[in-house]
């Protein structure tokens, strides 16, 4: 287990040192780079070329860039945005409301797509189920920003229940999250959905499985037998659901963030690719990258606790 | 009728019959119908599976419609997706015919007008007022809530009509839409296209030649799948700038990757089979025996992914648009249009409402008809995930 644990750190962090070397090189080798801008103010010119040994040759100023971000935490300074600031200050400040985001619709979303999937496996080809799959098709195609068009619509204009966009300054948790209400149903649709489809075919399949007929034989009820065996059987799969899922729900969050006027990373790192403000980019793409690992390496590592045969050859 | 028992000797009656009331039967069914009709191969039988699942039919006419409308509508409207009409900026629909019924006849409701200014016709031009909705006082003003005509209002021609309405720089939105419609068409497809050709010769390679280079090629690729797909997209639409074709390539950077896993699958599967030996004997080269002898086996699962993976191409174009990283400002894409109208989306939501219509009826379409087609070339999988 332990080495297991320690061999899918290692491909994490191998991944993140790939994304902190594409940046690197895409920063540098961009066309209008940000280092013979004559908008840039000179003092910041300065700093970043102290900061960057500009004077060194490129493979030099690569170590530099990596040994910056790996030992010191320091991703550059921001030209456009806050210029002269430091990234990572900017930046940690704006992590918790994406943190707080996507961490809830994760939590609705699973439970939800397991009631759901579930309650139409067991009522297959009844309207129930007809239903429910209607509804898969629509939330798994759909994309979360159209979603996100239609709830701040409908209900923040046309009918005024939630607030249109989400309030930071809110007096408390509650209502702060109450404003948050509409991003995270925005977001949860599409997992939402996946989770439901992929328990639905799981659970029927197992379902007309020998071993519920022999479960069945040996004096259990139909829903005794559900539970205790069909059910915790096809739970198992559903954490390579998961993983697909964490990333889509970053990546809705991106947008999502924007519309609703959430103050996190999503909405300034397209602040910042609007800018022109490489740095911060790539430094917020570089934080994507590592929250997202970092979730799939929990996912991972619990998956190999709760099924060992997982272990071996590592995900498929 | 009568049945009798043939162990039984034959009753009197019977055996007294006449021979004309006898009568030659038979049998319809049950006879081998060798030579009467096609083998059905492997794609007839795919075929007949697809047409008899009626949501991916249905969904196959949807798509060849909006793939039509893409193609014709922008030429026939009487506007090119660039012209700007300053003084007609963000008219509501007006659509000939429904326009009689009260739907989607140019009005629209403006409020906290001064009523003095109803009867300024340099305001509100002759016959352009169609009721006021609302009269009330504001810092002791008199203030109305009015619905206008809203292109006579703009002193619009009389023949003049916009049936989606027009956008920010009074460009006519429906041109727009289906100009918008086809270039993520485009995108689409040729990034897909583009990911299966390179899938298909990186997966062939690593699939039959195995040993070290299959070793090599999988861990490339393995390690630049680990890489977040948004994260990479969105590095490599910073280097290529916006535009079509750095869509296309930032969606193939990490596109091809399924389909050569696919690919590789197959190759394994088919390369040791006595066929492949028997031509390899035969003195047959690799790249032929790729090609021609191995590759037609993956075509079907091929095809399926294919399918699949275009709603998904869709979905990043526009979400790329969402983020500022989208097709150059002229040109539409469903996603800019999307990602403008979201800007207004509460003062004109039909600005919003027809393409995301549009994206959401395309993106159903699409993932039920390559559902069904899953479930045609593979019947086995159906209702798996894949």
């Amino acid at each position: 287990m332990f080495k297991y644990i320690l061999g899918r750190i290692g491909a994490m962090l191998l991944t993140l040192f790939l994304v902190m070397t594409l940046s690197f090189w895409i920063i540098r080798l961009m066309p209008m780079s940000i280092f013979e801008n004559p908008e840039v103010s000179p003092e910041i010119q300065k700093k970043l070329e102290d900061r960057m040994h500009l004077h060194e040759p490129m493979a030099v100023q690569y170590f530099y860039f990596i040994e910056g971000i790996a030992v010191r935490g320091d991703f550059g300074t921001s030209v456009k945005i806050r210029p002269g600031l430091d990234v990572f200050e900017i930046l940690s400040t704006r992590i918790p409301a994406t943190v707080v985001l996507n961490a809830f619709s994760l939590i609705l979303s699973i439970p939800l797509g397991i009631l759901f999937g579930s309650w139409a496996a067991l009522k297959r080809n009844k309207w129930a189920d007809n239903i429910i799959s209607f509804w898969i098709v629509i939330c798994i195609s759909v994309p979360s920003f159209v979603f996100a068009s239609l709830l701040q619509y409908f209900l923040t204009f046309v009918w005024p229940v939630f607030p249109t966009l989400y309030n930071a300054q809110a007096a408390n948790f509650g209502a702060q999250l109450y404003s948050m209400i509409l991003p995270i149903i925005a977001l949860s649709l599409n997992p939402i959905a996946s989770i439901a489809r992929y328990l639905r075919g799981e659970l029927i399949e197992t379902l007309s499985s020998d071993f519920m007929l022999l479960a069945r034989t040996k004096g259990l009820t139909q829903g005794e037998a559900t539970m205790k065996h069909a059910f915790r059987n096809s739970l198992v799969p559903i954490a390579n659901t998961i993983i697909p899922m964490i990333t889509g729900i970053m990546g809705g969050s991106l947008v999502i963030e924007k519309m609703f006027a959430v103050n996190g990373m999503g909405g300034l790192l397209i602040d910042s690719i609007l800018a022109g403000d490489h740095f911060l980019t790539v430094a917020l793409l570089i934080f994507y990258s590592a929250i997202s690992l970092f979730t799939i390496l929990v996912v991972d590592i619990s998956y190999g606790i709760i099924d060992p045969r997982i272990r071996v050859g590592g995900r498929a | 009728m009568k049945i009798y028992d043939v162990h039984q000797p034959l009753p009197e009656e019977l055996s007294q019959l006449p021979d004309e009331m006898f009568q030659l039967q038979v049998r319809e069914h049950g006879f081998d119908e060798i030579g009467k009709s096609n083998s059905a191969g492997f794609y007839r039988d795919a075929l007949r599976r697809l047409r008899q699942n009626k949501a991916s039919v249905i969904s196959f006419w949807i798509i060849l419609t909006i793939i039509l409308l893409a193609i014709i509508v922008p030429n026939v409207t009487g506007y090119t997706y660039t012209q700007q009409n300053v003084s007609g900026k963000n008219l509501p629909p007006k659509i000939p015919g429904l326009e009689r019924i009260g739907i989607a006849d140019g009005t629209m409701v403006l409020t906290n007008r001064k009523k003095d200014s109803l009867s300024n016709p340099k305001r509100f031009p002759e016959g352009s007022i169609v009721e006021v909705v609302r009269e009330y006082q504001a810092n002791k003003v008199a203030v109305v809530d009015v619905k206008v005509d809203y292109y006579k209002y703009c002193k619009i021609d009389e023949g003049e009509y916009h049936w989606f309405g027009t956008d920010y720089l009074g460009r006519d939105i429906l041109t727009r839409l289906f100009m918008g419609a086809r270039v993520s068409l485009l995108i689409a497809f040729i990034s897909v296209i583009t990911n299966v050709v390179i899938g298909v010769i990186y997966g062939s390679v690593a699939g039959y030649y195995g040993g070290k280079v299959d070793m090599f090629l999988t861990h490339f690729a393995e390690v630049l799948d680990g890489l977040p797909y948004i994260v990479v997209t969105i590095l490599f639409m910073l280097l290529f700038g916006s535009g079509m074709f750095s869509i296309i390539l930032a969606l193939t950077v990490t596109g091809w990757i399924g389909t050569a896993r696919l690919t590789r699958a197959q190759f394994y599967r088919f390369k040791g089979r006595e066929y492949v030996l028997a031509a390899r004997t035969l003195g047959v080269p690799d790249r032929k025996l790729i090609f021609r002898h191995i590759l037609p086996n993956s075509i079907g699962p091929l095809i399926t992914r294919a399918m699949i993976a275009i709603p998904g191409a869709i979905f990043s174009e526009s979400f790329l648009a969402y983020i500022g990283l989208g097709i150059k400002p002229p040109e539409p894409s469903i996603g800019t249009l999307l990602s403008v109208g979201q800007s207004v989306l509460l003062q004109y939501p039909y600005q919003t409402l027809f393409p995301a219509v549009l994206i959401s009826v395309l993106m159903v379409a699409f993932n039920l008809f390559s559902n069904g087609l899953r479930d045609a070339m593979d019947p086995t999988l159906r209702g798996e995930e894949g």
